[in-house]
């Protein structure tokens, strides 16, 4: 068996109109996350299913189990009990989790989680190196994204020389590398300041439309969840609502 | 960017640590280099010496200390006549200390011996007879103890005259103060007594003739050994025991290197602990995050070996320049010892990093989101 994670073939990253897709990109049922024994209960029984190209914003108040429920979906933790399937697989029974968290998903966070000792353009190339992309094949596909999310200007900086909102775009030029099916964003502009989080939302925004991703958005910002087609309200880790957006995408809903 | 520049990121990233690790390492690996070469090169310059003198066999008993036993010259009637033996010479051999030089090799020779003919004389003469108070000194031996032609020198309680410098044709032969064996003995008040035959065997001799006349030497004189040039050493007690002694306090410098570098492997895991969390929440394998931090300790083994084994050469070289030990040996530094320390750095660095590694394989990738 080869240790080798081949990620990305481009064929089911590319706008899958959602209608024609009969399978949801994740369903979950029943899902359950508890921690210390159970004294815990993060998650109390969660079902939802996201079709692909979808963007789903999580709501809810601090300690509801979004954030838990975003770690499951990123392969990064693993339920209680509970199915949580993704293309009609058990994502916890994955036998390659690393190579899921590598090709199938892409991660920005709210604390950005750049490597502080390598360059803008070295922390997009991280996630490569599970791919069979040559050096050369790596440094163009990051020079590529940082152009995408509007760095080209900034491949040789390490993250103490970028603003919080240059880190972030370059955390979400790594989300990209290994083009992902699903992009996972837990409170992507928590920690920006109105005018560089009003950037990082619109480029967020645009890379799901464009390029047809699909999106799972954990904010507690009612105005960042505006922005998104659905949103899931979570309350005491169940979902409490689950609505259409009336106007989904539109610049800045308040 | 290589994996590679991954690793060497992770070292550079404490560059101060890294540095005293470094240290640790090859302060280990220097003391592996200088005390197994000097050993070896004591070894060597005594064999060298020995065949520079034109000697085949040496029958002695190395069970006492670096310079063999005592025994009665009359041992030598007892085998001379054997087949095969073409010539023999009686020496009594002494480490001492002479005027200022705390240790010199004190060579008594049998007058007439032909331990005496590969001398060359470079200035002065031989002594005269085997009763003249009379030394010749090897050159190095000249130089250390600061004597020239026509110079008194105290040998014990007496003074004798340099009256001749030579050379010798190896290390050990340069640096002895040599002189006839009755007037040593004399000196010493051990007449009769000498710790060493020099046997040289007819040209002609096999190398199963060769074994064939150690054994009945064995029989003849049981409380002797009779060995080969080549082996001569490593029949001595003494130096067997130095040998061992080089090795075990080498060993010991590894180990303390074992731990530095996997104490130093262990922090860099606990303190970046977050990043290694993100390159799991990013897709990397549990065994490629191993292989970053067993590279990593591994490239500590190399580099810090590298660097030891030119620290030990060049320690060595000045240990070799001591007066205290100059002209007593040539430090041995082979290719094979110099890439065997090489390999032990290397060895040393990933079984130091085994355990980091294996405790970073251990770590779960959702710390990186709740750090946040």
């Amino acid at each position: 068996m080869s240790r080798r994670i081949l990620c990305g073939t481009y064929s089911h990253n590319h706008v899958t109109p959602p209608s024609s897709s009969a399978l949801p990109l994740i369903e979950a049922k029943a899902l359950t996350r508890e921690f210390d024994d159970g004294q815990v209960r993060a998650l109390r029984g969660v079902h939802f299913s996201i079709r692909e190209g979808e963007f789903v914003a999580i709501t809810g108040p601090s300690g509801c189990g979004k954030s838990t429920l975003l770690q499951l979906l990123g392969a990064l933790d693993r339920p209680t009990s509970g199915t949580l399937l993704y293309r009609g697989q058990s994502l916890p029974d994955h036998p390659h989790p690393a190579s899921y968290r590598a090709c199938e998903v892409g991660f920005i966070f709210q604390a950005f989680h750049l490597l502080p000792t390598f360059t803008a353009a070295e922390n997009v190339q991280i996630p490569m190196f599970e791919t069979d992309r040559s050096l050369k094949e790596r440094k163009e596909r990051a020079a590529e994204l940082l152009k995408l999310v509007g760095l080209e200007h900034r491949l040789n900086h390490f993250p103490s020389k970028l603003s919080g909102g240059e880190r972030q775009r370059v955390a979400i030029a790594r989300s990209l590398a290994n083009s992902p099916s699903l992009l996972l964003a837990d409170e992507p502009t928590g920690n920006l300041d109105s005018k560089n989080a009003h950037v990082v939302l619109d480029l967020i925004i645009r890379l799901q439309q464009e390029q047809g991703r699909t999106m799972v958005l954990v904010t507690h910002d009612p105005s960042i969840a505006a922005r998104a087609e659905r949103t899931l309200r979570m309350m005491d880790g169940r979902i409490v609502s689950d609505q259409i957006s009336a106007s989904p995408g539109s610049t800045e809903a308040s | 960017m290589t994996f590679f520049t991954v690793v060497l990121r992770g070292l550079l990233r404490r560059p101060v640590r890294t540095g005293l690790t470094l240290a640790g390492i090859s302060i280990g690996i220097a003391a592996v280099v200088a005390l197994v070469g000097m050993s070896r090169g004591f070894e060597k310059s005594w064999q060298v010496g020995l065949k520079a003198r034109g000697t085949d066999l040496v029958v002695s008993n190395m069970s006492g200390a670096l310079t063999p036993k005592p025994f009665d010259a009359s041992v030598r009637d007892r085998i001379a006549n054997l087949p095969h033996i073409a010539a023999t010479c009686t020496i009594l051999v002494e480490l001492t200390s002479i005027e200022d030089s705390d240790l010199m090799i004190l060579s008594a020779r049998e007058w007439g011996g032909f331990s005496w003919s590969n001398l060359k004389l470079i200035s002065g003469r031989m002594p005269r007879d085997a009763s003249e108070p009379a030394v010749v000194l090897g050159k190095t031996a000249a130089e250390v103890l600061k004597k020239k032609v026509g110079d008194p020198i105290q040998i014990e309680t007496s003074e004798l005259k340099v009256v001749g410098i030579v050379e010798g044709g190896a290390l050990v032969e340069n640096g002895s103060v040599i002189l006839s064996l009755p007037l040593l003995q004399g000196i010493l008040g051990s007449q009769g007594k000498i710790n060493a035959i020099d046997v040289r065997v007819t040209p002609s001799t096999t190398e199963a003739q060769m074994q064939e006349l150690i054994r009945q030497i064995q029989q003849r004189v049981p409380e002797v050994r009779a060995v080969t040039v080549s082996e001569h050493l490593n029949n001595s007690e003494g130096y067997r025991m130095v040998r061992a002694m080089s090795w075990g306090t080498s060993l010991l410098a590894v180990l303390v290197g074992v731990l530095g570098v996997m104490n130093t492997m262990l922090m860099t895991v606990f303190e970046r602990t977050h990043e290694i969390c993100v390159l799991l929440a990013v897709g990397w394998t549990r065994a490629r995050i191993m292989r970053m931090v067993l590279y990593e300790s591994a490239m500590l083994g190399l580099v810090g070996g590298i660097i030891g084994v030119a620290l030990g050469a060049v320690g060595v070289q000045a240990l070799g320049a001591t007066p205290g030990i100059r002209g007593l040996l040539q430090p041995d530094l082979g290719f094979a010892l110099l890439s065997l320390s090489v390999v032990i750095a290397v060895a040393v660095g990933v079984l130091s990093g085994l355990y980091p590694a294996w405790r970073s394989s251990r770590l779960t990738p959702s710390l990186a989101l709740q750090a946040g």
